[in-house]
């Protein structure tokens, strides 16, 4: 507990780390690398969702179905299980 | 062409892996098709050609579409209040 006369404003880790003085900043390192390596991973989902996936169309008059833009061997998932991409040939016929 | 197409018809089990739509969410691969169908009819129609090639589209989304989307899509499509460009 703070001395009454000495009141200063201090932030909720400083006041952590003051009382419980074994604490040091360094411990915390890891939650930072989990935190931040987590927030990028999102970052980066989102734009590739933006950017790549089939289904997104930002601009409607020059791109109104960009799903018929894929090739019938291009994969978009990360990781596909059991799927062997390469042997897939056209199937639709044309018009 | 046509008999690639004839038998592939005869072959026709279910419809097959679309690597567009490689996720378990299929509406969008039973709306193109269904899309697909009428377009290749009124393709192959204004270039005089047989459409019997246009039969694939329907096959396959006769697999994938509930039929009540198909139903009021034909509905739809007669009322001249269809959402999609054919």
């Amino acid at each position: 507990p703070l001395p009454v006369r000495k009141q200063q404003i201090y932030t909720d880790l400083q006041q952590l780390l003051l009382l419980h003085s074994k604490l040091k900043k360094e411990n915390l390192i890891p939650l930072f690398i989990f935190i931040s390596g987590g927030a990028t991973m999102s970052v980066l989902a989102l734009t590739r969702a933006a950017l790549k996936n089939p289904d997104v169309s930002w601009d409607h008059k020059n791109n109104p179905e960009p799903w018929n833009k894929m090739e019938p061997n291009q994969q978009y998932k990360l990781l596909a299980v059991n799927m062997d991409y390469s042997k897939l040939k056209k199937d639709r016929p044309d018009f | 062409m046509a008999e690639d197409i004839k038998a592939k018809l005869e072959k026709y089990r279910t419809a097959p892996f679309d690597a567009r739509f490689p996720n378990q969410n299929q509406t969008r691969n039973c709306w193109s098709n269904y899309v697909d169908y009428y377009r290749c009819q009124k393709a192959l129609d204004a270039k005089g050609l047989d459409t019997q090639p246009c039969e694939w589209y329907k096959r396959v989304y006769k697999s994938l579409c509930p039929i009540s989307w198909i139903q009021k899509w034909d509905e739809q499509r007669e009322d001249g209040t269809f959402p999609g460009k054919i």
